[in-house]
């Protein structure tokens, strides 16, 4: 019971400055919010911008080219003004772009001449949208000399078998290989398709939802920047030393300790159910769809993090000090445990790394719901996991605690 | 001088201060320390480009050998992706069928099943077939799944270039009333797959015969690793963060000194109030100062990061440091006790950068609407302008982002000072 | 300067909102003495001396330190003056030393007098061996030493000192009430507000008792105590009922005022030594008993218990 007094004493505490408490919540969501549209913009097309310059308007091979990227779900082109074509390395550089390709004058001609003649591709290639869009515009290029490479070959053969009656027939023939060959390529003979592989039916499939995997990346994140104020309260507390007032109480050390543990645990339980809400409902991830191991997983964070809490505030003297130490493991844990960036993105190190740590095992409990459709059981392992790592960090702030 | 008096002082205590000093100069070397590292900084290949991730592959391959060629088609595609020149980032392993090899990736063993359909041999050989390969990803994952279905759309466009190259050779012999026959096919056959190794070996190098491929011109030196490219906009977003976190943390010391007495102590004094507050804006000003000189010269010397043209960055440190010095004044005005100060600097100014699009630098190309949005913080057009300064712009290019940066920051401050005065008059 | 006084209070007056904070008090301080406000906590000391160091501004009245206007001319106030804040306002994170040299600026010192007049105060305040530590890791008594040494760098014509021993151990209290002492005797005019009225007794050549933001009276020491005159007070307790022995105790020579309440019976006397034995002669005649006696000299709080009808330290 007196566990109890102390979790709502700090509580109130914490609340007390609403605004604050409020402000835990409505920047996680804006973060959320954020993060979801930088990852995939609202608006309707979130194709990379390339500008395109042709210099060969009449050639049959640059007008299917600029065909083939228009059909592109990659890149989307745009033909650049006479005006911009004189500063195409600021375009690049300012990244208006993500690439150029200049067509060059003859291009149709000399190619099928069998001439050594090649598009001009400016781009800074070794930043992501450079190369994705370098990739896609190198594969319909691709595509596109195939076609001629195919219609030149076929020309061969007819020739070799009985040769053309002059230059005029082999252009014919080869510009109706050309014609063929691209009515061909618009439905591939073999062909790729990419699925996400969860056990949410295809038609509800929350990979291409950003929000979830930002969603429950700021979750993450947040829950443990909340601890600059439920961890700030206990540092006050020793600071005017309340606390050591309240050992000379009939109040044992491991209620004392264990009341301000509940406070901010709940604390986090509380700031992540508000957010699972608006992620459910503004945001159409579906963390419902498991309802109990939403709340385990939630349950296990909390737990963990105000370990974490506890074990901060057992560490340093004075409420500034929190917000560093809070501030540190916020960068460090949501880096590493990948709630800013999947950790895929990461190199071998970091990402072996990042999965030892007790956030990115939330992530996986939060995801195996809501992007793997894994149901209530497959939260099981992540959250014992985050159990465990609770206890840990409890068994650390409890030893090193002190009550002055 | 007492201005000065006051300024030094008030320096001399931030550098005191564990969590300033914490705050100021050793987190966003931290954070973009950390983004070097997760980035390939440490993990060696750093030099030669991103340490591409190690995706799983599983493949099931259902495919029938073509009863009459004997070709297996489906065999070939697995041989690739087995092929050493993959190695290096894919690692497959084989399933009995599609659903061991979904099972694979429930059960997180694989990233990415790869399913060769029956009919893919037959899709090979038989005019008019069409066969689809199927790829199955694991749904937390974006960036290995892309890699191996740009590598398998490249193998296929393989496959379809040679299947269409048939298919046309044969129906316009057809039209001349030729038929093809088994040594014309094997002929073409080998003509074209040359043709294709040839274009696939010489890819990415000079004599890439596809497209000739540059980066702009003049800007970027050839020392300048790729690595570079992203941590330059990264540590820019970082040192815009951090100097407009620390101007408003020493901002700050105002109602600090409000709530320890000292500041009415000044008053007994015989200062008057404009030198105080005079003081007071002073500090903010030359700790930002020291603060983005340190970060600018450790991350040129950590990271290898260049800030661009001296022109440049000088008009840019200004800008920023008048901007961040006027905002964080600004914000500062609004705190009423320190207690509540942390939470709400941490959340004005992650607010605030976030908006200024200062944690994505190097990561996405913004949008259009998120452009114009990151417009309305001197964040947003701090970071324009160190992006173009990094980027070698003209000065005359650099001097918008600062000018626009330089009002604001007169604008800021102005406000911040009147409510500052109306405060402690 | 001006007939000798230091400060001049002319009528102030000062509110917030609808408290009245401050209600026309006057009072002169001459220069070279001691003179203490005393009072209770919220009877407006604190107020009174914000306006004489220029942080607030009076609504109605004035006064004068050294001859200038606080409404006026308060650079030149606070020239004159050093003042002593009740709250501790230091920066925790500066040596002693720093601490000094910032204040000692503000007060428009520099270089080697500065220097000189640090080695002074640091002596002064006994403070000399610690002066390299943060202020921020001083006992309370220290950090009060250090809190008014800042106010002595100038070497300011008139000290003024908001309650400067509140909560400090008994040791630290005296270190200070010598140091406000000796300061006196160097010359120094001190305004010292406290509501001990043991300091107020010792240190003052004047005092002015205040309350409910009004001064209820003003004087000497002993020109205080004489409001509630000479008598003493006797309190006796008895084994009895207080009639047996009261009319005989009420007809001595000398005793002015008898109260009883079951067996306590408090008098006022003329001069307890000479009429005590008298009184223990005629309860001997009554067959009473004494158990008990407490007499009390005039002293402040009864002239404060008198004046206001409450006692100082309840306030």
């Amino acid at each position: 019971m007196r566990i109890l007094d102390i979790t709502l004493k700090d509580l109130s505490q914490i609340v007390r400055d609403w605004k604050i408490s409020l402000f835990l919540v409505v920047m996680p969501f804006m973060f959320t919010l954020f993060f979801s549209a930088t990852s995939a913009p609202a608006e309707a097309d979130a194709r990379l911008p390339v500008g395109v310059v042709n210099h060969d308007p009449d050639g049959v091979l640059s007008a299917r080219l600029i065909e083939t990227f228009e059909g592109s779900q990659a890149i989307r082109i745009v033909s650049l003004k006479e005006a911009e074509e004189s500063q195409v390395d600021s375009l690049i550089e300012k990244e208006t772009y993500a690439a150029i390709v200049i067509i060059p004058e003859g291009y149709s001609r000399q190619l099928l001449a069998g001439e050594d003649i090649r598009p001009e591709v400016i781009a800074i290639s070794d930043r992501p949208a450079g190369h994705s869009a370098v990739t896609a515009i190198r594969g319909d290029i691709k595509r596109v000399l195939s076609a001629a490479k195919g219609a030149q070959l076929s020309a061969e053969v007819a020739d070799s078998r009985q040769p053309f009656a002059g230059d005029a027939a082999r252009q014919a023939y080869l510009e109706e290989g050309i014609t063929l060959a691209n009515a061909a390529w618009d439905n591939p003979p073999i062909s790729t398709e990419m699925k996400a592989a969860t056990r949410i039916d295809t038609e509800r499939s929350q990979s291409t939802n950003p929000a979830a995997q930002s969603s429950p990346g700021m979750i993450v994140m947040f829950a443990v920047f909340g601890l600059i104020t439920s961890a700030t309260v206990l540092v006050a507390e020793r600071k005017s030393q309340a606390l050591q007032r309240m050992l000379t109480t009939p109040v044992h050390r491991w209620e004392i300790i264990a009341g301000h543990l509940l406070a901010m645990a709940l604390v986090t339980f509380l700031q992540q159910a508000v957010l699972v809400g608006l992620g459910q409902f503004l945001l159409g991830v579906d963390y419902l769809s498991a309802p109990v191991g939403i709340l385990l997983v939630m349950a296990a964070l909390a737990l963990w993090t105000a370990s974490l809490g506890l074990l901060i505030s057992a560490l340093v003297k004075g409420e500034e000090q929190v917000i560093i130490w809070a501030m540190i493991a916020m960068f460090l844990f949501s880096a590493l445990g990948g709630a800013w960036f999947p950790l895929e993105f990461a190199g071998k190190a970091f990402s072996t790394i990042g999965h030892l740590t007790p956030t990115a095992w939330a992530m996986d409990g939060f995801q195996n719901i809501v992007l793997r459709g894994g149901g209530n059981g497959s939260v099981l392992m992540p959250v014992g996991i985050l159990m465990a790592y609770a206890a840990a960090f409890f068994g650390l702030a409890v030893w090193r605690f002190r009550f002055e | 001088m007492k201005i000065l008096d006051i300024a030094l002082k008030d320096m001399l205590q931030s550098f005191r201060s564990v969590f300033a000093v914490m705050l100021m100069f050793v987190e966003p070397i931290m954070i973009t320390g950390l983004i070097y590292f997760a980035f390939g900084g440490l993990g060696g290949g750093g030099s030669d480009g991103l340490d591409l991730p190690m995706t799983r592959v599983v493949v099931a391959n259902q495919d029938q050998a073509d009863a009459t060629s004997g070709i297996s088609a489906g065999n070939e595609v697995t041989k690739i992706l087995q092929s050493e020149e993959l190695a290096d980032f894919l690692e497959v392993t084989m399933a009995e069928d599609e659903a061991a090899a979904r099972a694979a990736i429930d059960d997180r063993k694989a990233d990415v099943a790869v399913i060769i359909p029956a009919e893919f041999s037959k899709a090979m050989t038989v005019s008019g077939a069409r066969a689809t390969i199927t790829l199955y990803h694991d749904p937390t994952l974006t960036l290995g799944p892309g890699i191996v279905k740009a590598v398998i759309d490249g193998i296929m466009d393989g496959f379809s270039g040679y299947k269409i190259t048939a298919d046309i050779t044969e129906k316009q012999l057809a039209r001349q009333g030729q038929t093809m026959g088994p040594d014309t096919l094997r002929a073409l056959a080998i003509s074209y797959t040359q043709w294709a190794q040839n274009q696939n070996t010489t890819e990415g190098a000079s004599a890439d015969p596809t497209i000739s491929l540059r980066g702009p011109s003049g800007s970027r030196t050839p020392d300048d690793s790729p690595l570079a490219g992203i941590l330059g906009p990264v540590m820019a977003g970082m040192l815009i963060f951090f100097v407009f976190f620390g101007g408003a943390y020493t901002a700050q010391s105002i109602v600090k000194e409000d709530e320890i007495g000292t500041l009415a102590r000044l008053s007994t004094t015989p200062t008057p109030s404009a030198t105080i507050l005079g003081g007071k804006l002073v500090s903010v000003f030359l700790m930002v100062l020291v603060q983005s000189i340190v970060l600018l010269i450790s991350s040129a010397l950590i990271f290898k990061i260049q800030w661009g043209e001296p022109a440049g960055v000088i008009a840019m440190t200004l800008s920023m440091l008048v901007a961040a010095a006027g905002f964080g004044i600004l914000v500062a005005s609004f705190i009423r006790n320190t207690r509540q100060g942390g939470v709400m600097l941490g959340g004005v100014m992650t607010l605030c950068g976030m908006v200024g699009g200062l944690f994505t630098a190097g990561f996405n190309t913004p949008s259009g609407t998120f452009d114009i949005i990151s417009r309305f913080v001197p964040h947003g057009w701090a970071l324009d302008g160190w992006k173009l300064a990094m980027s070698r712009a003209s000065i005359s290019e650099v001097l918008v982002p600062a000018a626009v940066l330089l009002g604001m920051g007169v604008l800021f401050f102005v406000i911040g000072t009147m409510l500052f005065r109306k405060r402690f008059a | 300067m001006n007939n000798g006084k230091a400060i001049e209070v002319q009528d102030l007056h000062r509110h917030f909102g609808d408290i009245k904070a401050v209600q026309g008090v006057s009072f002169d301080v001459r220069q070279g003495e001691i003179f203490s406000l005393l009072g209770p906590n919220g009877a407006g000391k604190s107020t009174t001396i914000s306006m004489l160091s220029c942080l607030l501004q009076p609504n109605a009245g004035d006064a004068l330190v050294m001859g200038h206007s606080i409404t006026r001319r308060p650079m030149e106030v606070k020239k004159a003056i050093g003042v002593v804040p009740q709250e501790i306002a230091l920066y925790p994170d500066l040596t002693a030393r720093e601490n000094l040299a910032f204040w000692g600026k503000m007060y428009g010192l520099r270089g080697k007098t500065l220097g000189r007049r640090i080695d002074q105060v640091l002596e002064i305040i006994g403070l000399v061996e610690q002066q390299k530590r943060p202020a921020g890791k001083f006992s309370g008594g220290m950090k009060r030493r250090l809190n008014i040494g800042i106010a002595l760098l100038h070497k300011p014509q008139v000290i003024i000192m908001d309650e400067p021993t509140v909560g400090i151990d008994p040791q630290s209290r005296r270190h200070i009430l010598d140091n406000v002492k000796e300061l006196n005797r160097q010359g120094m005019t001190v305004l010292y507000t406290t509501h001990y009225m043991e300091e107020a007794a010792e240190l003052s050549d004047h005092i002015a008792i205040m309350d409910q933001g009004q001064i209820v009276a003003s004087g000497t020491h002993d020109e205080l105590v004489k409001i509630v005159g000479k008598q003493d007070r006797v309190e006796l307790t008895i084994n009895t009922e207080s009639e047996r022995v009261l009319p005989a105790w009420q007809a001595i020579d000398g005793v002015h005022k008898a109260t009883a309440t079951d067996s306590i019976i408090t008098l006022l006397v003329d001069e307890s030594d000479r009429v005590l034995p008298r009184l223990f002669e005629a309860a001997i005649e009554a067959k009473v008993h004494i158990t008990s006696v407490t007499i009390q000299e005039p002293n402040l709080e009864a002239v404060f218990l008198h004046l206001t009808g409450r006692a100082l330290r309840d306030g």
